[in-house]
């Protein structure tokens, strides 16, 4: 049997949230405590989370705290170098064993007891070797942190609880295709221009994901603005919804709008006789210059490369609670400046979640356009940013609304649907929608939250 | 002299003694400039701004206390703004109808105390150390936003009154308890 018969405690059944014909998800499911208790063990129990990137913990026994779903982890780097990430939670009397946001240190110390530990989450002993404090019982292996499985990809530390599930490959699927060209492109890589911003909204952490999940159309009414002031579109943003969405049913996505719409100088990117430094000169993706060419192309196929060029991924997901921005912002020279960040929604309780904002740059990038990265994603971005204040404006609002006895009970709907014939001439993989935007990719993420509620295994 | 005496606040080599003129008028100006905000007049607020402002609130970070000068963090920030950064930022809540995240805008208070001023090599600039509570209402929320925080202002001397020429605003909290920063500090 793979779908599971739980009933929330009124009787109804999770899979009776979604209705897949009419593509319509009740409003309740955004203030449920219930259901949040499940998405806890059946999402963040097995989901891949970004944690940060390693760029943040360059020395060995350099360490930070970061949360895992609700739990608070220990992200480590040991002496040889490698990263580990274990549950920040002394196995002895669940006290915090780490207390400093970040540092270094080769032996972590609960502060309660005294019980240490290595960066690799390794029980070293208790105090007072004698007594043998820890008993006798249980061997000292039984007595290390608790260990989350890692990977890292271009540096992004990612962690998972699910030892034995999908590698990070698998989780990302085919759209793994298109995030190569964000996260591997360089042959240095990537790096986190500084610890991530942090701040708690009173919102339930699937408003922000869901919407992450390259809901293009809410652009064009909550940030007219950016159309009015900020150059985007000429003042209409209606060339801002047309592009191509790629996604699938892993519940990851990317919107890939035409640069040659976009940018007037756009256009002569198609001009393929001349180098790709040279069209790289013209406009180049966020933190990217013209000579780290040879770079892209040992590290991308010409297919990405183009797309790269041409049409490249703008604002995206990686399933349950991850955004992408690789974002182009117009600037009165014509030449637009580059903006690169990841974000996490992490829970904190059904009616409350953390915003973690990194932004991001090539570790090769030219440490003046570092700067400039860096300021106009603070501006844009984030706590303080003109653009996602009012991102987050609504999930305030859902999260209060939803509690309404008559509101719980009405649906949000994702009934606007691409046609779904793929363009012809699109080479990439996955599943590949055309035109103005639609509900598509934001659909494939609830299909995947209901496929893991629904899996008890 | 007293030991109490003695204690100096980094960048308050030279105090400007409290209930002093130059004190008065900078106590005057930062109470002007508060209530310009909480009256969203902010038009008017970036008239009291110098071309060339920095305006940063960097990350704060948890660390013990003998690594304290670690908690605040300056390579990434909450804010870190110029003259026309502001300038767009006022333009948007101003002038367009779409700035959703503060329109409705919130009701806000700055309480500004703890005020210390000390002159600079420049006659005409002072620093000027400042606490800030700032409660924000938004709806009919029955709870408060808080946020608590020093702000280390320059402020300037020009043509008679005050520009602010640096602000930065150290903030209390590691993880804001703020939906947005979509309003100043």
């Amino acid at each position: 049997m793979s779908s599971f018969e739980r009933r929330l405690s009124d009787g109804t059944r999770i899979e009776d949230l979604i209705d897949v014909d009419t593509r319509e998800v009740r409003v309740r499911t955004l203030a449920d405590a219930e259901l949040h208790q499940i998405e806890m063990e059946r999402i963040f129990g097995k989901v891949w989370q970004l944690l940060g990137h390693e760029s943040e913990i360059p020395n060995p026994n350099d360490f930070m705290i970061r949360a895992l779903g609700e739990d608070s982890v220990l992200v480590a780097r040991d002496r040889d170098g490698e990263i580990h990430v274990t549950l920040n939670v002394c196995p002895h009397r669940a006290m915090r064993v780490c207390r400093s946001d970040a540092g270094n240190a080769p032996t972590h110390r609960c502060p309660y007891h005294g019980w240490a530990f290595r960066p690799d989450g390794a029980f070293i002993g208790s105090p007072v070797g004698g007594e043998t404090m820890h008993g006798k019982l249980l061997d000292k292996k039984q007595l290390s942190l608790k260990k989350a499985r890692v990977t890292l990809y271009g540096g992004l530390i990612f962690a998972t609880w699910n030892i034995d599930g999908p590698s990070l490959d698998e989780f990302l699927g085919e759209m793994k295709w298109y995030f190569d060209m964000l996260f591997d492109r360089t042959d240095k890589g990537l790096e986190a221009l500084g610890p991530p911003q942090r701040f708690v909204l009173r919102a339930n952490w699937k408003s922000a994901s869901e919407q992450s999940a390259s809901d293009g159309f809410h652009a064009y009414t909550l940030h007219e603005w950016l159309g009015q002031l900020a150059g985007f579109g000429s003042g209409d943003l209606t060339s801002s919804m047309l592009g191509v969405e790629v996604t699938s049913k892993l519940g990851h996505s990317l919107r890939c709008m035409p640069m040659a719409q976009k940018f007037e100088r756009g256009a002569a990117l198609k001009d393929t006789s001349l180098s790709l430094a040279e069209r790289l000169e013209i406009l180049a993706p966020p933190g990217i210059i013209p000579s780290m060419a040879p770079e892209l192309e040992r590290h991308l196929s010409t297919e990405q490369i183009e797309q790269l060029l041409l049409q490249p991924p703008q604002v995206g997901n990686i399933f349950p609670n991850l955004i992408i921005e690789h974002v182009y912002v117009p600037q009165p020279g014509g030449k637009p400046l580059g903006l690169f960040a990841v974000h996490t929604y992490m829970p904190r309780g059904v009616d409350k979640m953390e915003f973690v904002n990194w932004l991001l740059a090539e570790k090769d990038t030219p440490q003046e356009m570092k700067d400039a990265m860096r300021k106009m994603g603070v501006r844009m971005l984030g706590t303080s940013g003109m653009i996602e204040q009012d991102d987050s404006d609504p999930w305030l609002d859902q999260a209060v609304l939803a509690k309404g006895a008559q509101a719980r009970n009405i649906t949000l709907k994702y009934q606007a649907i691409h046609n779904p014939e793929r363009p012809s001439w699109w080479v990439g993989p996955a599943e590949v929608y055309e035109g103005f935007t639609k509900d598509d990719t934001q659909w494939n993420w609830w299909l995947q939250w209901r496929d893991l509620m629904l899996n008890a295994g | 002299m007293t030991a109490s005496a003695t204690v100096t606040i980094a960048g308050f080599d030279n105090p400007v003694a409290i209930g002093s003129p130059v004190y008065n008028e900078v106590q005057t100006f930062l109470f002007k400039e508060a209530a310009l905000l909480d009256q969203i007049r902010l038009n008017d607020w970036v008239g009291l701004l110098a071309e060339d402002i920095l305006y940063t609130a960097p990350l704060r970070q948890t660390r013990p206390t003998h690594e304290f000068d670690k908690t605040i963090v300056r390579t990434m920030f909450h804010f870190e703004e110029d003259i026309g950064s502001l300038k767009l930022r006022v333009a948007r809540l101003m002038n367009t109808r779409s700035a959703y995240a503060e329109d409705p805008p919130s009701r806000c208070r700055r309480l500004i105390t703890n005020l210390l001023v000390s002159g600079t090599a420049n006659p005409d600039e002072f620093e000027v150390s400042s606490y800030i509570l700032m409660t924000r209402s938004r709806y009919d929320a029955d709870q408060f936003d808080l946020m608590s925080a020093e702000r280390r202002d320059l402020v300037r001397r020009v043509d008679g009154s005050f520009k602010l020429a640096r602000r930065e605003i150290i903030l209390d909290q590691s993880a804001l308890g703020m939906p947005n920063l979509g309003v100043f500090l």
